[in-house]
C-alpha cells in the first residue's frame, strides 16, 4: 500500500494544501508528518490547524520543539551562523503567532513514529537537529538506521529530498583481549541492506527549485517516488513580506535555495 | 619516542595509584600517563588520592586526568550539569550509593573535578572514558563493529582509547565495505566506500591498566605486579 511521507511544512499553507491535493489526487489514504510544521513562513496557525483537522501522525520537528522549549538549542540547529540569525527572528514571531491549542497540540509530538520496520524521525533518530545529508559518511548513516532497529528510516530536516540505500556492507575485525598479537579472533558483521528516505520539504524546499517536496512510499513494491509539486508561491511570498519577516525568507523560496543554509559543519553530532 | 600508559577506575584508592607508579618507574620506558576517569567511587575516601593526584610526589608522573562516570555523578547531583542528577547511579545502586559518593570527596576538592575535561585527542587518538557518545558508553570486545566505527567516525580519529567497561581490548577494523546509491531529483549516483583502518582500545580498569607507543601503534596490556619478563610482547 502506498503511503505519503512530508515534511517541513514551514508555515506555508499554499504549499501545504498543494501538497495534499497532489496526495488525494493519487488516492493516498496514509500521510505521516516528520515535523517543523511552523518556522520561517507566515501562516503557523493555518498550517497546524490544517494538519490536526486532517488528522495526520506528526512527530516533532527541531522547530516545532525550539517554539515549545525556547530556543536553549545547540548551534547546530541551525547550519550557520548567519541562518541562526534570521532563524531568531523568526523563532520570535512565531512564538508570538502561535495560539496556546496550537502550542500544546506541538508540544504533544512524539520524537519518532514507527510502523512495523519503518521508522519516521525529524532529523535523525538521535536527534531532531542532527542531518543526515545524502553523501555522509556510508556507515555513520545506516548506524542511524540500525541503532534503531529499522530497515526503513524516513527523514527530513535537510530539506533536500533524497533516497539513499546501503547495501552489500560488511565490517571486518581483529579482536585481542591479550597483548599477544598471534592471539587475535578474526570476526565478521554483514550488514543488512537499510534505506534513508529523505522526504524533502513541502514548505521551504532548498533542492534548487520552487516546487514542494514529498515522498510516496509503496510498502508492497519498495518503490520510492520523490514527487516536486508547484504552488502558489506569491501568495506565501506576500504573506511573509505582510506579516514583517524577513524579505530573505521570501526571496528564497523564489530561488529554492539559500547559500546561508549550507551546513558549515554538516558531521557536527548534536550532543544535547 | 613517547609512550603512554593509560589508566582508569582508580576509585579513590591512593595505594593502588602508588602501586602503578612503582610499576610505570620499574618500566621506565613511559612519559605520559592519562587517567580516563573514574577517579572517586562510593567506596572510599578519595581525597588523599585526589590531592596526589594534583599534586605528584618527586620521581612520579605527572597524571592528565579526564572525568569519568563516577564524577560525572557526582557533579551532576552538586548542580554542575545544569537540570541532570545522579539518577543513572540512584537507579543502579540506590540513593545509600549516592550519599556515599558525595561523603568521599571534600567540598573543597569539586572546583578542580569540575574543571575536568571530557576527552582528549593526542595526535590521531582520542582518549575518553566512555565514548564520544556518552561518559557512560560501555565498548567492549563484543560490540557492535558497526557502532564501534561510529564512535569512531564521530571522533574522527584512527584510535580510540576507552575505559568505561572496564576491560583490556583492542578491536581493529580491519576490512570490509558497503555500496550505496543514492537517487534526487538530479539522478542517481553509486557510492563505495571501504571501512577505514581503526581501531578501538579498552585499556582496563584499577591493576589492569595499558600500554600505547604512538610511534610503532604497538598496544600491551599490563597488569601491576605482572612479571617485567612476562609483560605483552606487542610492547617490546
Ligand atoms: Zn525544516
Ligand atoms: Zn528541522
Amino acid at each position: 500500500m502506498a503511503h505519503a511521507v512530508i515534511s517541513c511544512l514551514h508555515a506555508n499553507l499554499a504549499a501545504l494544501e498543494a501538497v495534499l491535493a497532489d496526495i488525494d489526487q493519487l488516492g493516498i489514504a496514509t500521510i505521516t508528518c516528520l515535523g517543523d510544521l511552523v518556522g520561517y513562513g507566515p501562516q503557523p496557525n493555518e498550517v497546524v490547524t490544517l494538519v490536526r483537522e486532517r488528522a495526520i501522525p506528526c512527530c516533532q520537528g527541531c522547530w516545532d520543539e525550539d517554539i515549545i522549549e525556547g530556543l536553549n538549542s545547540c548551534e547546530c540547529s541551525y547550519p550557520s551562523q548567519l541562518a541562526e540569525r534570521r532563524g531568531h527572528l523568526a523563532h520570535q514571531w512565531t512564538a508570538d503567532q502561535l495560539s496556546e491549542t496550537n502550542k500544546a497540540f506541538l508540544a504533544s509530538l512524539p520524537m519518532t513514529l514507527r510502523r512495523d520496520r519503518l521508522l519516521f524521525v525529524h532529523g535523525s533518530p538521535n536527534s531532531q537537529h542532527e542531518y543526515l545529508l545524502p553523501d555522509m559518511d556510508a556507515f555513520a548513516a545506516l548506524e542511524r538506521v540500525h541503532t534503531a532497529d529499522a530497515d526503513t528510516l524516513f527523514c527530513g530536516h535537510t530539506h533536500r529530498p533524497y533516497v539513499r540505500e546501503l547495501r552489500d556492507g560488511v565490517i571486518r575485525v581483529r579482536v585481542q583481549t591479550v597483548s599477544d598479537q598471534s592471539a587475535a579472533i578474526e570476526r565478521e558483521m554483514p550488514l543488512s541492506v537499510r534505506r534513508i528516505i529523505n522526504a524533502g520539504s513541502v514548505g521551504e524546499p532548498r533542492h534548487g527549485n520552487t516546487h514542494a517536496t514529498y515522498v510516496v512510499h509503496d510498502e508492497a513494491t519498495g518503490s520510492v517516488e520523490i514527487r516536486a509539486v508547484p504552488y502558489d508561491l506569491e501568495r506565501t511570498c506576500r504573506a511573509i513580506v505582510e506579516a514583517g519577516l524577513p524579505p530573505v525568507f521570501a526571496w528564497r523560496l523564489r530561488h529554492g535555495f539559500e547559500y546561508a543554509e549550507r551546513a558549515d559543519d554538516a558531521s557536527h553530532v548534536c550532543e544535547r | 619516542m613517547a609512550r603512554w600508559a593509560l589508566v582508569s577506575g582508580l576509585q579513590g584508592d591512593l595505594d593502588l595509584y602508588e602501586a602503578i607508579q612503582r610499576d610505570l618507574r620499574q618500566l621506565g620506558r613511559v612519559d605520559t600517563l592519562f587517567v580516563l576517569g573514574d577517579l572517586i567511587g562510593p567506596d572510599r575516601d578519595a581525597n588523599a588520592l585526589l590531592h596526589r593526584l594534583q599534586l605528584p610526589r618527586r620521581g612520579e608522573l605527572q597524571p592528565q586526568c579526564l572525568y569519568g562516570w563516577w564524577e560525572d555523578q557526582l557533579l551532576a547531583e552538586l548542580g554542575y550539569r545544569g537540570e541532570r542528577r545522579a539518577d543513572p547511579l540512584r537507579q543502579r545502586f540506590g540513593q545509600a550509593a549516592v550519599e556515599a559518593l558525595q561523603q568521599a570527596v571534600d567540598p573543597g576538592r569539586m572546583a578542580w573535578l569540575a574543571a575536568l575535561q571530557f576527552g582528549f585527542i593526542e595526535l590521531d587518538c582520542a582518549l575518553l572514558h566512555g565514548s564520544s557518545a556518552d561518559v557512560g558508553d560501555r565498548l567492549g570486545p563484543d560490540s557492535s563493529p558497526l557502532l564501534l566505527l561510529d564512535r569512531l567516525t564521530r571522533m574522527d580519529v584512527n584510535r580510540l582509547f576507552t575505559a568505561r567497561s572496564g576491560k583490556q581490548f583492542s578491536v581493529e577494523l580491519s576490512g570490509g565495505g558497503i555500496a550505496s546509491a543514492v537517487r534526487d531529483l538530479a539522478g542517481e549516483r553509486q557510492l563505495q566506500q571501504v571501512v577505514p583502518q581503526r581501531k578501538v582500545i579498552g585499556i582496563g580498569s584499577g591493576l589492569r591498566y595499558t600500554l600505547y607507543d604512538p610511534g610503532s601503534d604497538r598496544i600491551a596490556f599490563r597488569t601491576v605486579g605482572q612479571q617485567a619478563g612476562s609483560r605483552g610482547r606487542g610492547f617490546a
